[in-house]
This record gives C-alpha cells, structure tokens and sequence, in this order.
C-alpha cells in the first residue's frame, strides 16, 4: 500500500529535543514496531508521522510525495488511539462513518464500507450503541474498525492494548496479527512491550532519547543486539550483564574469580549472557559460584536467582520445573561460550 | 455520598444528627425571612403593611389587586422592565457564554503565540473596579450614541471573563486531546472538530456559564443606572430602585410600598424557579470548576 | 481489501489548520474584550490626566488627581470603612459556607439537598432587591424586627446609626453570598476521592477528625480563591449602600465607599477626571489587598 520514509526527523519543544534525526524507511505491507520506554520519543515519532505533530526538521515522505507540510487530514493515514478516542456521542456506526462522510463520500458506498468492516471485526450487534454501552475489546475493536474504513494508505497504533486486561490483551493481538495478513497493509505500531513487539513486528525499531538504537527483525534484535540498551530492553527476563575484561587470551569478570577462556578482542568491557545461556552446576564447578537467592517456577520453564558476590544477581533459565533447585542452594554457573554478548567501553557491541 | 463506618443506630450519632440537622435548620428561616417577608407583604394593603405583623399575613388579601396595580402603574411599565431584562439577559447570556466556550476551547487545546499573556490578562480583569469600566464606558458610548439603547447594556456584558476561565478548565476535563486529534485524523477541519464532536461534549460547562452570566445579568445594576436615562429601556433592578427611592421619598405620590413589593417578588420568582429546575447544571459547573482551581 | 480501493491522496487541503484556529476561536471574545475593556480602561487612564474645569477648559495635569486623590480624606474613609465591612463580613460568610459544606459533605444530617438548595437561593436574588428587602425588615416604623421589639416591650433597634450600619449593611452581602461560596466549598468536598475516608476510617479517625484533618487542608487552595474573589467583591460595594441610602441619609453619605464616591463625583458632579482616577486607585488598592493576601496565604500553606 504504502512507503513511508523519515529523512533527518527531528522535533524539538523550545530546547528540549524530543526525536533527533532520525532517518527510516517503512516498506510497503510493512508491519513495523517502535519499542522504547516511556520517554524515548516513540509515540511522538508516530504523532509526527500522522501530521498531529509538525517536524522541527526534516522531511517524511509517504509513497515518495513529501507530506512534511500537509495536515493529518490530507496524509490518508489512520490512526488507532490508546485511548481509542471513540467520539462519545455518537454511535458505533457514526463513529466508522465520520471520516468518510466528512470526505463526502456517496451515502451508500459508506454504508457498504461500514457494514463489511462490522462484519470482519464481528461489531454488527453493536451498531447503533454509543461506546459508554460497550466493554474494553468492543471499543477497539470499534476504533480499529474506524480505522480500517476509511481505507487509508497506512494504519498507525499508538499503545492500543495498553489499556485492555492481560487476557484480552493476547487475544487482541492476534486479532491484529490476523488483519495485518487480511489486509496487507502497511502498519506502524507504538508499544513499549516488548512481547507485543516480538510477537507482530516484521521489523523493531529501538528507540532511546529520542535516538534509533537498532533497526531489524524480531530475531535479529534477541541474537544480535547492537548494543547493551537494545540486549537489555528485548528479552525477558532481561539479560544479564556483567563487567569483564580481557586477560591471559580469555574473559575476567570483574569483581569474581571467574574466567571463561575464549579469544576477545582487547577492548571488552562487558559481556552480557541470557538466562538461558547459563545453566546451573554443582558447587565449586562452572565459571561463578553464587547462591540461590528466589526461585520462581512457571511450570514450563523455571528462572532461578543467583547471587554472586561482588557481581550481582544472575538470572538463570532452566527448563521444566527443576524440582531439585532450591533456595539457599550453592551453586555453580557455566556460560555458553559462544552464546556470549560483548560489548565495549560505550555499551556497542562487538562482532 | 460516602458514609463509611459510621454507625446510624448509636445514640451519638442520632444526637449529632439532630443537632447538625437543628442548625442548618435555623440558618434556612434566616435565609427563607426575606423571602417570606416579601410574599407575606405583597398580599397586604399600604396601611396593613405599617400596621400588621410584617411576618404574617394581614386579614385583607391583597395580593392581586397588588399585582395589578404592579401592571397598570405609569401604563404597565413594569411590564416593559421584567420584558428588557429578560432580553437583555438572554441575548447577552447566550452570547458571552457561547464566546467563552470559544476561547476556553483555543486556550485549553491550542498552542499560540502569547497564549499565557492574554490569559493572565483575562484573570486580571476579574480584579477592575465596576466603575473604572462603567464610567469610561458610559462616556465612550455616548461619543459613538449608542448611549440609552439596549445595545448600551448588552454589548458591554458579552465580555465574561470568568466565562472563559471555566471553561477553560473544563474543556481540559471533558474533551481528551486524542479525541480532537482522532477527528483530525480522521480528516475533519478544525471549526469542523469544534462543532459536530466537542461542542456536544461541552454542554454541561457551557450551561453553567450560560446559567452564571444570565444571572450575572439579570442582577446587574450599575451598568444599567448608569448608560440608560429613559425608564422604557430600564430593566426591573433599575426600574424598582427608582420605585423604591420615591417611595421612601414619600414623593411618588401614587407610589405605594406594597406594589414595590409585589415587583420585588414577580422579579424575584422566575429565577429562583429556574435555579430550582436547572440545580443539576450550576451544580455541575461550579464542582467542575472547583477540582483544579 | 481490494487493492484499487486506494485513491490516491486528494488535494484537499483543510482551510483552517490549527496554526491559525486558536486565533479564530479567541476572536469574537478578544474583539469584545479590547472594546469593552481594554479601550475603556485606556481611555478612563487618559482621563485620569487632565482636570477640566468651567473657566479654562481641559488641561492635561500629569498625575495631579492621583495626588489629589492620595490625600482625599472622602476616599480613605470610604476605602478604611469597607476593610472594617470586608473583616467583619467575609470571615462570617467564609466560615458558615465551610461550616455547611463540611456539614452537608459528612452526610450526617436529614434533607441534605433541601438545605443545600434553598442555601443557595439568595444567590438568585439581585443585590438591589435584597438590599430593597432588607431595608424594608429594618424599617422602624413597620420592620418586623421593630415590631417585634415594641410587642416584648424593648426599644426599637436602629439599624442606621454609625455603629450598627455596617453589621446592617455585612448582614445583607452574607445573607446574598453565603449559599454560592458553600456551594464551590461543597463541590471542592465531593471531589475528594471516598477511599481517602475509608483510609483515614481504617486509621481509626472520627467522622469529625476527618473533617478537620484531612478534608480542609485538601480544599485549602478553593478557599483561597473565595477570599480573594470576596475581597474584590467587598472593594466595590455599591448597590446596598445606594438602596440604603435614602433611608439613613444621616450615616451614609456621597461618599461612603469609593464606588459611590466615584459614582457620585461623575454622575452628579461631572468630574470625570477625578473619578477616572480614584477607579485607578481603588483598583490599584484592590490589587494590592488581593496580592498580599495571596503572598501571606502561600506562605502559610507552605510553612
């Protein structure tokens, strides 16, 4: 449907700068992610492509055409809100119908339009209620449908399960998979889960102060960090992180005996290992020895807590319920070498 | 309302309850005496009135050749003022309210150049003496001669600067941002937005401003005294003030205490029926105005 | 969804943005606001200038009236005469509006609404027909209070003498205000989220404690503002003392408070100028009261 493109973004209120130069190409079918936490500018990169917010700097074009200048009303996007932002006073009905009637399309090609959307989204029984009369996943999936009718070259999220409870919240997500693949439209969605994130995206983009950390696929960002913001934001629980160095041709964690011999280059400074990447082992074997501090079983998998001295706490992924682990436990750690993360002195990785 | 915990059957309580319930009793007659006073008195003759209980009713009912007398005096001219004041009051309630719930929207919504100055000038103004306005408007309408018409009252009472306070607070409450911008989205114009999504929304603020300004209106007394000289244009305060200066004067002659009475409560009951009937919007309105203040 | 429902995008471009729909929105009101106001207050400060007088015509003085004005004996008077009105009637007001509020808030008595409306009616009545009603009840010759007075054998009371005029005249700007500042005290109370009851309930607090402890300080900032919107109230007090006027011609004069001061001056005496600038100086007064009050009263909220 639609390429979106961001060239040199930036966005400033007075001197606080909000998004600083950010370039990005969004393909067409796209389903792309911004994650972040709150305040890295996420949101505001959307607002800015739906024209709610003006660039400080910078041009976005979609399909090729600079839209930088033209309003949100002649952008041809659609939004969907975290709030939903349903006009409360009108119907279901009158809320899919308002941007088409105010586009002054035929009466009939908007009642067709409403109808096969309310049918798609399963919203026929509701029409004619207003949303104060419907439940969490009824009024988003009204604002989706809103969205949807009006056809628009791109579809924009900004957190929109945010505010549904957890179980609703999965079943809304596939929901959205679902219409990403019916409708094969260009989606950009703002959330700062990253399960959601991994979960839908075609691509991640990392945002931090207003920065792009790393662009890619969901696999790319889990197995090839680019540096220690985006290793710690993707992944949960979140990797671990310790500080090291090189010395006798292998790595030293800092504060610990520990020695994992494997060739790195000289400017290491730290090395970063997922919970699954470490595995428990008698005491007094493994490269650190620590001692069980929580343990928390979800039937599946178990993660166990591990206190190092002078390192820190270790989060440690076994699978199945790992009957024999126990609090108060000493224990050894083994890292899978190769499965290491290694990063410099400013956080980037290195390959 | 919330009565956590508290016991109803203890004997404390139904002692606090009949104490608290005692005074507030005792302020209403305070509040209800000159209410009473002016219902009783307009159902009396002139000589009654100097002779019977002022807080009970004489033996002669006099209250409807009161209230003709009200109507026929100097041509039922009384009607003409209870007339100019609702007029007066209306147009000038509806249009300043409507004009305050246009600049509450711009300065709750809208980001612009100067915005905090020209609000902080809106706050300041609720601190200018009535005459430091009246006197210079008095004088400036009489060079454009628009002194003595009912353009003299109303134009200076559009401007409701409390108005705009309000509803500024309240738009902030009921109209969330990503409301308007979903209507920007969704590729509707600004006055668009304004009007077939917000202005619904605003309703219950919009009627305690309209509700305010009516009654600041209709109990305006200054201006009036003031810009108007010809007692046809003059709305009842006005009109019952000079009625009630002659008759103290003893100089209106045919003017008599008890038909000033009569105007008082004919003038009087409208409003407090209306505030009895409108109670849930000022209610409303001041609660809105009060959470963020 | 069929890949030729996309149009391309039109050229429809909104004719109002909202760079410039603030602007639009503001208009009607600023128009009114510079012409009824702005201007006014300009044109009355130029006034303030000059002094006309019948031989010699107008002449521009510089800041000759407010000189005048500041040794003008007529307008201290009149500005000390309504701080004595202001510290006798705003505590009252204040205090049994917060008194009912707290009241009516805690839910305790029978016919909570009933009083709470039937509070608020004055409100609706117009300042110069309460102050007529009033000055009809404190007639001596058919008040009822005289009435009453003569029937137990007691001397009739006077309300228009020095002393008892302003209790008189505090008496009708209660009776009018109380009801409307008990309501904003009352809605501030409702907003107070119920949980913070039940908390300071679990914490073993009476109903009365509560009251005091928790719920005044949490509408402290509302009281503020009716203090200050009362003091400006207070300064330009005129229509009870005009009604009142022609019945205690003896206590209140031309004069009795700068309003009436300035009225008068214009109106019977044509001296625009000079009341042009005692408007000024009362405003500036006005200003003055209500920032010190503000200044004095953060402090102690921040103490």
């Amino acid at each position: 449907m639609a390429v979106i493109a961001l060239k040199d973004v930036k966005k400033a209120f007075g001197s606080l700068t909000i998004i600083d130069r950010v370039n990005l190409e969004i393909g067409d079918r796209e389903f792309v992610i911004f994650v972040g936490p709150s305040g890295s500018g996420k949101s505001t990169l959307l607002r800015l492509i739906a024209g709610l917010e003006d660039c400080s700097a910078g041009q976005i074009f979609i399909d090729g055409e600079d839209v930088t200048n033209l309003g949100p009303a002649d952008r041809q996007l659609s939004m969907v809100f975290q709030s939903y932002a349903l006009y409360p006073t009108k119907t279901v009905r009158q809320n899919m119908s308002f941007g088409l009637e105010v586009a002054r399309l035929p009466k009939a090609e908007i009642t067709r339009r409403v109808n096969d959307v309310a049918q798609i989204l399963r919203l026929d029984d509701y029409m004619d209620r207003k949303p104060k009369a419907l439940s969490g996943g009824q009024r988003q999936r009204v604002a989706i449908g809103r969205a949807i009718v009006r056809e628009p070259v791109a579809f924009l999220f900004d957190e929109p399960l945010s505010n549904l409870d957890a179980a609703l919240r999965v079943e809304m997500r596939i929901e959205i998979a679902k219409l990403h693949q019916r409708l094969g439209a260009t989606m950009v969605y703002v959330t700062h889960d990253q399960v959601e994130a991994m979960t839908l995206a075609d691509k991640i983009v990392v945002l931090d102060r207003g920065d792009i950390q790393q662009v890619g696929t969901p696999m790319e960002l889990y197995e090839r960090p680019a540096n220690l913001f985006v290793a710690q934001f993707i992944g949960s629980p979140k990797m671990n992180v310790m500080a090291a160095a090189v010395r006798d041709g292998g790595i030293a964690i800092t504060g610990a005996r520990g020695f994992v011999p494997q060739s790195v280059p000289a400017n290491l400074a730290k090395i970063g290992a997922r919970p699954e990447d470490i595995a428990l082992a008698p005491e007094s074997q493994g490269h650190l020895q620590g001692k069980i501090d929580v343990v928390e079983r979800l039937g599946s998998d178990t993660f166990a807590y591990v206190v190092v001295e002078n390192v820190g706490v270790l989060t440690v992924r076994i699978v199945g319920n790992a009957a024999s682990v126990a609090v108060g436990q000493n224990v050894g750690l083994v890292f899978s070498a190769d499965r290491l993360h290694l990063f410099d002195v400013d956080g980037k990785a290195i390959r | 309302m919330s009565i956590v915990g508290k016991n109803f059957t203890s004997a404390r309580f139904r002692r606090n309850r009949w104490l608290l319930t005692g005074v507030l009793a005792l302020y209403f007659v305070y509040t209800f005496l000159p209410i009473w006073y002016v219902i009783t008195a307009s159902t009396k003759t002139n000589p009654d009135l100097f002779s019977s209980f002022g807080l009970w009713f004489a033996g002669d009912f006099h209250l409807w050749d009161n209230l003709r007398d009200l109507f026929t005096i100097q041509n039922g001219i009384f009607r003409l003022w209870l007339w100019n004041t609702f007029y007066y009051s209306v147009v000038s309630a509806v249009c300043a309210a409507l004009f305050a719930t246009f600049a509450g929207y711009a300065f709750a919504k809208y980001d612009f150049v100067g915005k905090k100055f020209l609000f902080a000038l809106v706050l300041g103004a609720v601190m200018i003496p009535q005459t430091a306005l009246v006197i210079p408007t008095f004088l400036l309408l009489s060079k454009v001669g628009l002194l003595n018409t009912p353009l003299s009252v109303i134009l200076p009472q559009l401007v409701f600067p409390p108005g705009v306070f309000l509803m500024r607070v309240y738009v902030d409450e009921a109209i969330p941002s990503e409301l308007i911008d979903a209507g920007r989205v969704d590729g509707a114009g600004e006055l668009h937005i304004f009007s077939s999504l917000a202005f619904r929304l605003l309703m219950p603020g919009f009627t305690t401003v309209l509700i305010l300004a009516f009654v600041a209106s209709w109990n305006n007394y200054f201006l009036p005294l003031v810009v108007l000289n010809s007692s046809e244009h003059f709305p009842v305060t006005v009109g019952l003030a000079q009625w009630y200066a002659s008759a103290t004067q003893g100089s209106g002659g045919t003017l008599l205490f008890t038909v000033v009475m009569a105007g008082a409560l004919v003038s009087i009951l409208p409003v407090i029926l209306a505030f009895l009937v409108m109670q849930r919007f000022w209610q409303g309105g001041l609660g809105a105005g009060s959470v963020k203040a | 969804m069929p890949e030729t429902a996309i149009a391309k995008r039109p050229r429809r471009r909104v004719l109002v943005n909202k760079t410039i729909a603030p602007y639009l929105f503001l208009l009607p009101f600023a128009v009114l606001f510079v012409a009824f106001l702005i201007i006014p207050l300009l044109y009355a400060f130029d006034l303030s200038l000059y002094r006309s007088a019948l031989v010699g015509g107008t002449r521009f003085v510089w800041f000759d009236n407010y000189r005048r004005a500041f040794t003008d004996a007529n307008f201290w008077d009149g500005v000390i005469l309504l701080f004595k009105f202001g510290l006798l009637q705003i505590p009252i007001m204040l205090g049994l509006a917060l008194l009912f509020a707290l009241i009516l808030d805690s839910g305790i008595v029978y016919a909570k609404s009933f009083f709470r409306i039937s509070f608020f009616i004055p409100y609706a009545v117009p300042a110069v027909i309460a102050a007529l009603l009033w000055g009809y009840m404190y007639g001596p010759a058919y008040g009822p209070f005289a009435q009453l007075a003569t029937a137990v054998g007691w001397p009739k009371p006077d309300f228009f003498n020095p002393t008892t005029i302003l209790p008189a005249l505090a008496n009708i700007a209660v009776w009018e205000f109380m009801g409307y500042n008990m309501i904003i005290y009352f809605a501030a109370l409702q907003a107070i989220p119920t949980d913070l009851e039940e908390a300071s309930m679990m914490d073993g607090a009476s109903a009365f404690t509560y009251a005091i402890k928790v719920k005044l300080p949490m509408i402290v900032p509302m009281i503020i503002v009716t203090v200050i919107f009362s003091i400006i109230g207070t300064l330009q007090l005129f229509s009870e003392p005009y009604l009142i006027y022609n019945l205690a011609r003896t206590v209140i004069n031309s004069h009795f408070t700068p309003n009436f001061y300035a009225y008068t001056l214009a109106f019977t005496g044509q001296q625009y100028n000079y009341s042009a600038a005692i408007s000024f100086v009362l405003g500036g007064v006005v200003a003055i009261v209500s920032y010190a009050f503000m200044l004095a009263a953060n402090r102690g909220v921040n103490r």
